[in-house]
């Protein structure tokens, strides 16, 4: 992953004329909203629409198909959000420490009062899926994610989002301890082995761990990145996307910044303090498709396989188990394993990088059935049925 | 004396020490690093107290932190430059089980903090103490008790007296700080910047005259220790609160 190609592969984006730009964004709309129009709604494409370059675009937009991409029904969402007694929570206290202190996640121009309402609205929200789900434990930063949430969708339609994402995108953060996080942080090394061997040894030569990338994972990066036009963008992302792409994601920063790392102190301190500062400049777009590509090269499951060699991956084997039970994940392996064979051709390194757009697309394309995939799969640990008429949807 | 002795222990234990005696060519000075970790639970003032230290202002605000932050700043002692880094903890207990552990490794200090206007936060501090002792930190890592927000006095729940005893009984020295106003009463006579910089220099100090074998750096001369000995009496009696009893 050297600079020069990462530089060609944003510049081909970035060297569109503003107008041609404008016009591919007007396009797009029109796409989302078609896409919207149908009934049912045409779901794979809202997907792909909010993986693709830009994202979902506008807040407006979000607000329509952010539900859609979570399945949630939002004719089915109560008018009144019921009332929160928060004299009786067990969580209120830590949940108000956060929240009083989230003041960074609001718009810097906001009037004190209305920052203040809001925030009353977020701790009533997180409190309100937590207790009516008692399995769910709130964890730091929880609080980061649930604010984007309310931003964009107001506190109704948030409720509804977040308790959804609450279990099944974030249920495993919310465990009653951090064991299976920390198993999912365990995927960030070896997808970095895999692209990467020289920065991926360098950095377990200086042992760093993975706890500066722990703040990435469990607020979807809405802790560490100030312009919140980012943080919504990769949440159109993540939204679209398996439940482990963050960790994708967050792979694809630290190779993203191999120069720097190389360049680092080997030693654990030095590089925590490089790598836990994220660069405010990222290429998102490109760190997008990225992510995607090596999504698909380096599935989870295939990770999985060798991380359950080492570690009990209860979770993750689980995972697994559930993917290979589901028809369409043969399909999937053979569209996968000619790919691989057409990455072999390649250089190993240049694998992840330089696509054509055009090839890009594709791949995407095919992460979108992946990403669905993944999801059933979660679905299955998660014992929700919901998910199946989507499959059906998707896999006819 | 006692100073004496310990460094011929430390001499005398130190094969990374004896063995650069030894080599023709001693390898060029380094900068030694005291690691400290800061914990106590969530909301006492942890990533103020460090950030205070190493920025040398109070922070216009500060959030939850999320895992483990890192900072260090550069401090001088006898004209040694030592590099001190902060290890700034989660401080919600979920963190603590999984997450933390890694930056228990090789710490050299402790610094434990409470907020004095917040009881429960004194109540844990044997929860924490018992979580040093499970990551296996040796009685001879120094540790120290920070009382922070003593600018809200008013509102203080936790006293000095109560405090003192917790930390005697632990043979810890207790400090009583703010890392906002550090002060209290803001009387302004003194660079408001003292007070935390002066618990995090005492911590160094402590390591100076006590581990002068961190990393692979030529000794400290005797003279230094003693001079530090007598700083540390000098800031312990501006204090008026704990002593070190290791």
């Amino acid at each position: 992953m050297k600079k020069s190609r990462s530089v060609g592969a944003s510049s081909s984006l970035n060297g569109l004329g503003k107008q041609d730009g404008e016009s591919r964004r007007k396009r797009k709309m029109a796409e989302i909203t078609q896409a919207l129009s149908v009934s049912p709604a045409d779901v794979p494409a809202l997907r792909r629409m909010a993986i693709s370059e830009g994202g979902l675009l506008t807040d407006e937009i979000r607000r329509q198909v952010w539900p859609r991409l979570l399945n949630v029904s939002v004719d089915n969402i109560p008018e009144q959000l019921e009332t929160v007694d928060r004299d009786n929570n067990k969580d209120f206290n830590q949940v108000l420490l956060d929240v009083q202190r989230s003041l960074r996640r609001f718009p810097p121009g906001m009037p004190d009062e209305q920052r203040e309402g809001l925030q009353e609205e977020l701790t009533d929200i997180i409190l309100r899926v937590l207790v009516k789900n008692p399995q769910l434990h709130y964890y730091q930063g929880y609080h980061d994610i649930v604010v984007t949430f309310l931003l964009v969708l107001g506190e109704r339609l948030a409720t509804a989002l977040v308790e959804k994402l609450s279990t099944h995108h974030l249920r495993d953060f919310m465990d009653p301890t951090m064991d299976n996080t920390k198993h999912i942080l365990n995927y960030l090394m070896p997808i970095i082995e895999r692209v990467n061997p020289e920065v991926y040894d360098f950095m377990q030569q200086a042992e760093v761990g993975t706890i500066f990338a722990l703040s990435w994972l469990i607020t979807w990066f809405g802790h560490v990145l100030s312009d919140f036009r980012h943080v919504v963008r990769l949440y159109d992302f993540f939204l679209a996307c398996h439940p482990l792409m963050p960790i994708y994601f967050a792979a694809v920063i630290v190779l993203h910044r191999e120069e720097e790392v190389l360049d680092c102190e080997c030693d654990m301190a030095m590089m925590h303090h490089l790598l836990s500062r994220i660069p405010q400049d990222l290429p998102y777009e490109t760190l997008i498709s990225r992510a995607g590509d090596l999504f698909v090269q380096f599935p989870p499951s295939e990770l999985a396989r060798e991380r359950s060699q080492q570690t009990a991956v209860s979770t993750f084997k689980d995972f697994e188990l559930a993917s290979t039970q589901q028809r369409p994940d043969t399909v999937l392996r053979q569209r996968r394993m000619e790919q691989q064979k057409r990455t072999m051709e390649a250089q190993r390194s240049t694998v992840a990088v330089v696509q054509s757009t055009g090839r890009r697309f594709m791949r995407l394309a095919v992460m979108g059935l992946t990403v669905a995939l993944g999801a059933a799969a979660l679905a299955v640990v998660n014992s929700a049925l919901e998910w199946a008429p989507k499959l059906d949807l998707l896999f006819p | 004396m006692k100073l004496e002795e310990d460094s011929m222990a430390d001499i005398e234990s130190s094969f990374e020490f004896s063995s650069s005696l030894t080599s023709s060519s001693l390898p060029p000075p380094r900068t030694r690093i005291f690691k400290i970790i800061v914990i106590g639970d969530s909301g006492v003032g942890k990533t103020c107290l460090t950030y205070r230290f190493c920025a040398g202002k109070f922070p216009d605000r500060t959030e939850a932190t999320i895992g483990v932050d890192f900072r260090e700043k550069i401090i001088e002692i006898d004209g040694e430059k030592i590099k001190v880094q902060l290890w700034d903890t989660a401080g919600q207990e979920r963190f603590r089980k999984s997450m933390v552990q890694h930056y228990y490794r090789n710490v050299h200090a402790v610094v434990f903090v409470y907020d004095v206007t917040n009881a429960v936060s004194f109540r844990s501090l044997p929860s924490w103490i018992e979580e040093c002792r499970q990551h296996a930190l040796g009685q001879e890592v120094p540790r120290i008790l920070v009382g922070n927000k003593c600018d809200l006095r008013h509102a203080a729940q936790v006293s000095t007296d109560v405090a003192q005893q917790f930390a005697d009984a632990h043979s810890m020295p207790l400090f009583e700080t703010s890392a906002k106003n550090p002060y209290g009463n803001d009387d302004g006579s003194r660079n408001d910047s003292d007070h935390v910089e002066a618990i995090f220099m005492t911590v160094a100090h402590k390591l100076k005259s006590q581990k002068p074998l961190i990393l692979s750096q030529p000794p400290c001369g005797l003279g230094d220790t003693v001079t530090l000995r007598r700083q540390d009496e000098e800031e312990r009696g501006s204090w008026g609160c704990g002593c070190w009893r290791s």
